[in-house]
């Protein structure tokens, strides 16, 4: 029996990913030990790197995998979600023993948190990883709605006010969304069940199930359930009008946890979206779900820069700012022409490095100023020289800016927008983007550049906050020249996946 | 001797009593009551349709709901209510008032009845019973959410959203696999502890569960 299951070295890596961070969340319960379970976390989220990476490298070979009888099933969308969760998961960690050990020192959490802290930390990295492999629907549902329970655990490690508002409004508004999500996934269950034999077996609810069978569909229970499937994993993917918790969430979360909630958990929440995505575009092509994503992402990115204009708290400016990356990659994907569903995943990995590095130099700025007001914070290239540099690498890079990462993917989508004749949508999007520039820019200059109270003292944290910013820092500027071979390759494949179903229509 | 349809319209009605039972209510036992008689008509249903249907999982899922739905969690929040430092457990002014609250409710059925209809899903005996009120369950749940300011109402509210979705989920597709029957329902008991934890920093730190309190984190 075991022969079987462990035949190929892939399952084997699979459940040694999976496992790894339960191990290490159970190793961080029992130790206790600040600098133990401190190096546990790290090199926990280590090992899931290097696994994601050889994973990785065998999903270029062999484009999709199913282990464990179909239970698990992974391809090159899931290679792409799988390796942003790792990368950012592990710099993350790094990061943490910096943030979190401030704090310790300062007295704001004591030995107890800490451990809860590594512990939600871990299991976090669990759930997120768990969303991209499973083949079954249902227990990405169930994956997903685990991702909210754990990050609330993370908000609420504060007891401030704040903390408790916000992880109040991010378990309502999450877990409500995700029931809508559920009433669309049954339906989804109920068009397969009607034409499968599988009926009532685990399969019935497997995505490559529902894939073959998609074009049985009965088309108006299709569109009705993605219209709820889009509402409830569009709340959680941050997606406008239903981000209302976002900010707040992610604005009174630790900045290593406003990292991961940002850069990669939104980009789970859209991952589950673009699987019915595919599944609706077989069934019944992609104009419907096309139009009602592009839709969505043009509100989102006017809400966006609007609240952006406005913003005075540097948190929840990030936090909006993921709210309008989230709308350039409903919209880029919604275009349904190569080039932008390229772009769109392109841009998936592009933002969850660059927000990363904002929310970790703008967690090392808010603990040197103990603000996060944006007008109370300024000239931070003259405290923290290498952390203001960071930010502002970063800031340039979320609005924008060439040589930077975003600029490649910004652009990629625009021009699939006007190649896929969709003028007012592109029209918008520019004029958006460009609020955004300049009220962002602003903010930006203001904080980098203006004056510095004169009794603040001079300097950075130590070497384990600037690693993770630097690491960032790189990638940023090398993937805004040129995108490696590989992941290249990786960005096609699964581009393909996705625009195969608009081959039908 | 009640015929099988007549049995199932009678536990049709009785869950949608329970369920007006949350509406119509203050205090927050009262609540946690109602919702406990729903879950266990539930249940009931839920062995109901294994009976007809002769599918042995269903009988699987009928006892999880009644063991972790109606006996473990109206336990859980039953000692939250109890601990609980706010002397008065009583909802006095809702955003919406009872009476408004039970006529809007009577509406939402009305609406379920019509929605279903529009509904592309064949019909036989327990769907056209039983998919208006899981409807009914989940808008009502909706409704309680968004209309009351005590945060345990709320909970209750999304419970109820999750009662209907289960039943929904029954009725159309005689329920998922056992597997996912079982992460749901750890979900939703996970989901519910932690959200007893956030009641009782509530009424710590604002002294009350009202989410008035909840309002000082905006863009302005």
């Amino acid at each position: 029996m075991l022969d079987t299951m462990f035949s190929s070295i892939e399952s084997v890596l699979v459940v040694s990913l999976l496992l790894t961070p339960v191990i290490s969340g159970l190793l961080v319960t029992l130790l206790k030990r600040k600098r133990i379970i401190e190096v546990t976390t790290v090199v926990s989220s280590f090992l899931i790197l290097i696994q994601g990476l050889f994973l990785l490298s065998s999903i270029l070979e062999k484009k999709s995998i199913s282990l464990f009888d179909g239970i698990f099933y992974l391809d090159s969308l899931s290679a792409i979600m799988i390796i942003t969760i790792s990368l950012v998961g592990f710099l993350s960690s790094l990061y943490s023993v910096n943030y979190m050990g401030i704090q310790y020192d300062k007295l704001i959490v004591d030995r107890q948190k800490l451990v809860r802290y590594y512990q939600g930390f871990n299991m976090f990295l669990f759930t997120m990883l768990l969303v991209p492999i499973s083949n079954n629907l249902g227990i990405m549902w169930i994956a997903i709605e685990a991702t909210t329970l754990v990050s609330v655990l993370l908000i609420m490690l504060y007891t401030k006010q704040g903390s408790i508002e916000a992880s109040w409004k991010y378990l309502l508004i999450s877990t409500v969304g995700l029931s809508l999500a559920l009433f669309g996934i049954i339906l989804f269950y109920y068009a397969n069940s009607v034409y499968d034999n599988s009926f009532n077996s685990i399969h019935g609810m497997d995505w490559t199930n529902m894939v073959e069978n998609a074009l049985q569909f009965d088309p108006n229970l299709v569109k009705f359930a993605f219209i709820f499937i889009l509402v409830g994993f569009g709340t959680k993917a941050g997606l406008a009008p239903m981000h209302t918790w976002l900010p707040d969430a992610h604005s009174e979360a630790p900045s290593p946890i406003s990292a991961l909630l940002s850069g990669v958990l939104l980009n789970c929440a859209f991952y589950g979206l673009l699987r019915f995505h595919i599944i609706s575009s077989h069934s019944i092509g992609s104009g419907f779900s096309n139009t009602l994503l592009i839709i969505l992402g043009i509100i989102s990115l006017g809400i966006a820069a609007a609240s952006i204009y406005f913003q005075k708290d540097v948190k929840r400016m990030l936090a909006f700012s993921s709210v309008e990356h989230m709308g350039i990659i409903s919209v880029s994907m919604g275009f349904g022409v190569f080039l932008g569903i390229y772009g769109a995943l392109l841009h998936v990995i592009n933002h969850a490095v660059v927000k990363s590095l904002l929310f970790f130099s703008s967690g090392s700025i808010s603990q040197k100023y103990q603000t996060k007001s944006i007008t109370d914070t300024s000239g931070i290239i003259k405290t923290m020289p290498i952390t203001g540099f960071m930010f502002l690498i970063g800031g340039l890079a979320i609005i924008g800016m060439p040589p930077f990462n975003i600029f490649m993917s910004e652009f990629l989508m625009l021009s699939s927008g006007f190649s896929s004749e969709n003028f007012l949508a592109s029209a918008l999007v520019i004029l958006f983007l460009v609020i955004i520039f300049a009220s962002f820019g602003k903010h930006l200059l203001h904080m980098v550049f203006g004056n510095p109270k004169s009794e603040m003292e001079k300097g950075d944290f130590g070497k384990l906050s600037i690693l993770p910013m630097v690491i960032l820092g790189s990638v940023i500027f090398i993937m805004g020249i040129y995108v490696p071979e590989p992941l290249q390759t990786l960005i096609e494949d699964a581009s393909k996946i996705i625009l195969v179903g608009g081959a039908n229509s | 001797m009640p015929t099988q349809i007549d049995l199932l319209y009678i536990s049709a009605v009785i869950l949608l009593i329970a369920t007006f039972g949350i509406v119509v209510r203050r205090g927050f036992s009262d609540w946690l009551h109602a919702y406990r008689y729903q879950t266990i008509i539930l249940a009931g249903v839920v062995a109901l349709i294994a009976f007809v249907t002769n599918i042995w999982e269903l009988y699987i899922v009928s006892a999880l709901t009644l063991g972790i739905k109606a006996i473990i969690i109206p336990k859980v929040l039953f000692y939250v209510t109890k601990k609980l430092d706010s002397p008065i457990k009583l909802e006095t002014n809702p955003y919406v008032s009872l009476r408004i609250s039970v006529i809007f409710s009577a509406l939402l059925v009305t609406m379920s009845y019509f929605m279903t209809l529009q509904l592309p899903i064949s019909s036989d005996k327990t769907i056209d019973v039983f998919l208006p009120v899981s409807f009914s369950l989940f808008f009502i749940g909706l409704f309680i959410i968004i209309s009351r300011r005590k945060a345990l109402n709320q909970i209750v509210g999304l419970l109820t959203i999750e009662n209907g979705l289960f039943l929904f989920a029954v009725v159309i597709t005689h329920g998922f696999s056992l597997v996912i029957e079982i992460g749901l329902m750890a979900d939703i008991l996970v989901g519910v502890i932690i959200s007893s934890i956030l009641l009782f920093r509530m009424s710590r730190t604002f002294d009350s569960i009202d989410i008035k309190n909840l309002e000082s984190l905006r863009d302005d």
